[in-house]
């Protein structure tokens, strides 16, 4: 075994000589990359793919040889194996290589060094303009071109993302490959291929040419269309048939067959830039005869489709390029259509007289890993609350909800549930979204946006409101506070805030009404001082008189200006403290000092949706739909359509008086409670399913919210197997005594 | 990367002309978020002509002081979008994928972000 060095393929090592590509050393090794199939040996099809260094479908061609790279075989059938799928324990995933990115600009960036390259480059630098040149052959592989244009590029160092003001796409032709019966058996090289395994020194045998013959390569050129090529795994001889009669078969015994049959503009990146100051140049912009339409053999070898399957989809209707190629798959695979597209659209041509347009291209042209895709991408960034680190210390269990991280519960919801119902407890509701809106038309701006009246509350008063889109919708809910004649705050749920707030925006605008808009979400922290002894707790530090229910006032607490807001979701007695973020921690901890020897206890999240859902709440996004309208939500009491306008009117004046089948709906039960999203039966069928379930510590049995899609609304139904009577919430204090007490 | 610290001032919305013309304090730096929206760390007082303007004491963001060096090696990679060519300037957009704002003079500059991603901002620039 000579070489200058060893690759292990399939478990076993092979040499390699100097300047030698993996596919190269391989085939001077006498194997075939792949399993067969026409080596090109420039990129362009799918025919060299292999495992290299645990990494699949890297084509060897490209690939450098060097010491010690391990090549693992695609199985002839199938897809190689996810080797992190493929391991014991799937919850600890293998170390991953960080793929570095980098980012630049240029003003022209040219891709493919070649002759037309190198030409528009010069061009480009004569007119005074700076070039970058990428080519492959130098490490530098363009694989995709997004809007910008970005030009996203792989290189040994990683990935580099290029905004460029112009892209010339100079990457030339590929050669065809041959379709026809016997086009997958190993022993096939195209022209280009040949010179490179002749000058490389790799024995091709007894070679013959089809087609142009490459310069400089022992080989016999045989004459005639190519009709076949016979063999057992690998190729024993080629048949071809006279040109000019197309009679007359011609057998040739040869251990390689060359293939010079044409080319095809190598325009992928060019195709998947349209609309962007993108052009082609050269080869890359021909527009190449097509190839004789196929009549047998495999088509596109990346996604096995062959000519029998392209006649199946036509014959079903599929008769147009893009039709076929997602009814059969091809050009979906490795080479995108390299190796395919021409031989597709000769035989879509011969049948509809027409040549399609080759389809469209979409990134990446090359196969990348998921960690060059990744590569600069962030993962949404969730938010903190000022209250984060001291959630997490009293040991609770943190989430994402809404855009933000929020204790899920701190280890016993049920006591959290209890501290609310019975003593006093607190709630990190700073992911609240709030809204600072002034001005001299701020009033009439509320009445049109908000469907109840807003003019008639008063200042230090507040009310509940939905928030609808013109179907009459709810997007979310919240409150209005009146802080002044011409100033309120708008409060709205945590993961609504940021839509409400462009909502909000955008009526302003388009309107054209004087109205300030401060969103103070991330500016202001709230707690929830919640249960019966609340009250009492405030008295304590700063706030001798409370708010009565619905009233806000702005007062020091521990020292810490608050706007001080009497509200309940909880279905207690309740106060939500806004302040300063930079001022929360401080507060909290001053309120869990002051309320100790009443017993307080934080409580997470998990508490608070049973606590509301005693209460009936309903949560937007969970017992919500996309089109729930106030009637469905049995919410028509918060809507005033004795106002001249608001947004949603109009859709709720016309579909009021229809007929509808929706409905929200509490059930109860006995025992423990369903799974959220239980289907809900009646007479067997299902009419509507669970959007909200909690086991009610306070009433011993079951309580849910749930959607009805059948009328008329049953008065029993059955749920998890169980029945399950429909009542009206709340199910919980419906006089609501505790959160007005 | 240096620790990120809160930045307190006034937060100010009022008309777009309003604030052409406000007053702020001697020395301050006056943070444009918008036309009709600015912020001013250290600022005490403000004089602006508008009957219905808002101004609030902020403490909502978190930022630091870097230098023309410190912003190239921490910061700088992670931006996708291109630099405002003039100093001084505001800029605003996703570092590092997380909403944030540069404030650019000739030998320095202001990081800051909203006190909520503190947290992501510190740990994704290291």
């Amino acid at each position: 075994m000579t070489g200058v060095g060893r690759i292990v393929l399939d478990g076993r090592p092979i040499p390699y000589e100097a300047g030698d590509s993996v596919a190269v050393a391989v085939m001077r090794a006498g194997e075939h990359p792949h399993h067969g199939g026409t080596i090109c040996l420039a990129g362009d099809c799918g025919n060299c793919v292999a495992e290299v260094d645990g990494v699949a479908y890297v084509r060897t061609c490209q690939t450098p040889a060097r010491p010690g790279l391990v090549i693992q075989r695609h199985p002839a059938v199938g897809a190689p194996p996810l080797r992190a799928a493929a391991q014991i324990d799937v919850t600890n995933p293998p170390p991953t290589r960080h793929i570095p990115v980098q980012r630049s600009e240029a003003e022209v960036v040219v891709i493919g060094a070649g002759e037309s390259g190198t030409a528009a480059a010069a061009g480009a630098r004569r007119m005074g303009r700076s070039v970058t040149v990428l080519d492959a052959r130098d490490g530098m592989e363009a694989v995709a071109i997004y809007a910008g244009p970005t030009v996203i590029v792989r290189t040994p160092d990683g990935m580099l993302h290029i905004h460029a003001e112009e892209v010339v796409v100079a990457t030339g032709a590929a050669e065809l490959h041959p379709v026809c019966p016997g086009n997958s058996l190993v022993g096939l090289v195209t022209a280009r291929a040949a010179e490179q395994l002749h000058t490389a020194g790799v024995d091709l045998g007894v070679a013959v040419a089809i087609g142009s013959a490459p310069g400089g390569v022992p080989c016999t050129p045989v004459a005639g269309s190519l009709r076949r090529i016979e063999g057992d795994g690998r190729v024993s001889a080629v048949v071809t048939v006279d040109d000019d009669d197309g009679d007359g078969e011609r057998t040739t015994a040869c251990d390689t067959v060359i293939l010079g049959l044409g080319r095809a503009a190598r325009d992928v990146l060019s195709r998947m830039a349209e609309d962007l100051p993108v052009s082609a140049v050269g080869p890359a912009a021909e527009s190449f005869p097509l190839p004789a339409a196929p009549t047998a053999g495999t088509v596109c070898p990346c996604s096995r489709v062959n000519v029998e399957d392209l006649a199946s989809v036509w014959e079903r209707g599929f008769q147009e390029l893009e039709l076929v190629k997602r009814a059969t798959l091809a050009g979906t695979g490795t080479c995108q259509g390299s190796v395919c597209l021409p031989h597709v659209r000769a035989w879509i041509a011969e049948r509809s007289g027409e040549i399609p347009e080759p389809f469209t291209a979409r990134p990446a042209s090359r196969q990348i890993t998921l960690a060059e895709a990744a590569a600069g991408v962030h993962v949404d960034a969730f938010r903190r609350t000022a209250l984060h680190d001291e959630h997490v210390a009293l040991g609770a269990r943190m989430d994402r909800f809404g855009g933000w991280w929020r204790p899920w519960h701190y280890g016993d919801h049920v006591a959290e549930y209890w501290a609310v119902r019975e003593g006093v407890s607190l709630g990190d509701v700073s992911t609240l979204g709030k809204l600072l809106v002034s001005g001299p038309d701020v009033v009439e701006f509320l009445e049109r946006l908000y469907p109840m009246g807003v003019a008639d509350i008063r200042v230090g008063r507040s009310r509940y409101a939905l928030l609808l889109d013109e179907g009459g919708h709810l997007i979310d809910d919240g409150m209005i506070l009146r802080e002044a004649e011409t100033r309120f705050v708008l409060t709205f749920t945590s993961a609504g805030a940021g839509h409400a707030e462009m909502w909000v925006r955008d009526w302003i605008d388009t309107w054209g009404l004087r109205v300030h808009v401060l969103d103070r979400t991330m500016s202001l922290a709230a707690i929830n001082v919640t249960g019966p002894l609340a009250g009492r707790l405030l008295e304590r530090i700063g706030l001798p008189s409370p708010p009565h229910f619905l009233q806000h006032v702005h007062a020091d607490i521990c020292g810490v200006p608050c706007h001080v807001m009497r509200l309940s979701f909880t279905g207690e007695m309740s106060f939500e403290l806004h302040h300063p973020v930079d001022r929360s921690v401080e507060l909290w901890r001053a309120l869990l000092a002051h309320g100790r020897d009443l017993g307080i206890a934080p409580h997470g999240l998990q508490a608070l949706q049973g606590l509301r859902l005693e209460k009936g709440h309903v949560i937007v996004g969970m017992d919500t739909e996309l089109d729930s309208t106030p009637r469905r939500l049995g919410m028509e009491w918060a809507v005033r359509m004795d106002k001249a306008d608001f947004v949603g009117r109009n859709a709720l004046a016309r579909t009021g008086g229809l007929p509808d089948q929706r409905r929200l709906v509490g059930l109860t039960m006995p025992g423990s409670a369903p799974t959220e999203g239980s289907p809900i039966r009646s007479d067997r069928e299902i009419v509507g399913q669970v959007s909200s379930s909690f086991t009610s510590p306070v009433l011993g049995h079951a309580v849910m919210l749930g959607w009805l899609r059948r009328t008329p609304f049953p008065d029993t139904v059955e749920v998890d197997g169980r029945p399950a009577s429909v009542v009206k919430p709340p199910f919980y204090d419906p006089e609501g005594s505790r959160a007005r007490a | 990367m240096r620790a990120l610290e809160t930045l307190s001032g006034l937060r100010v919305v009022a008309s777009p002309e309003a604030l052409d013309g406000a007053r702020w304090s001697e020395g301050t730096i006056v943070l444009r978020f918008a036309p009709d929206d600015a912020f001013v760390p250290g600022a005490a007082e403000i004089q602006v002509t508008d009957d219905h303007v808002i101004v609030v004491r902020e403490s909502g963001f978190v930022g630091a002081w870097l230098t023309a060096d410190q912003l190239a090696e921490w910061v700088l990679p992670h931006i996708e979008w291109p630099m405002p060519e003039g100093r001084p300037a505001l800029a605003q957009g996703l570092i590092a994928g997380v909403p944030a704002k540069l404030w650019l003079d000739d030998d320095r500059a202001l990081l800051l972000c909203a006190a909520a991603y503190a947290y992501e901002l510190a740990d994704r620039l290291g």
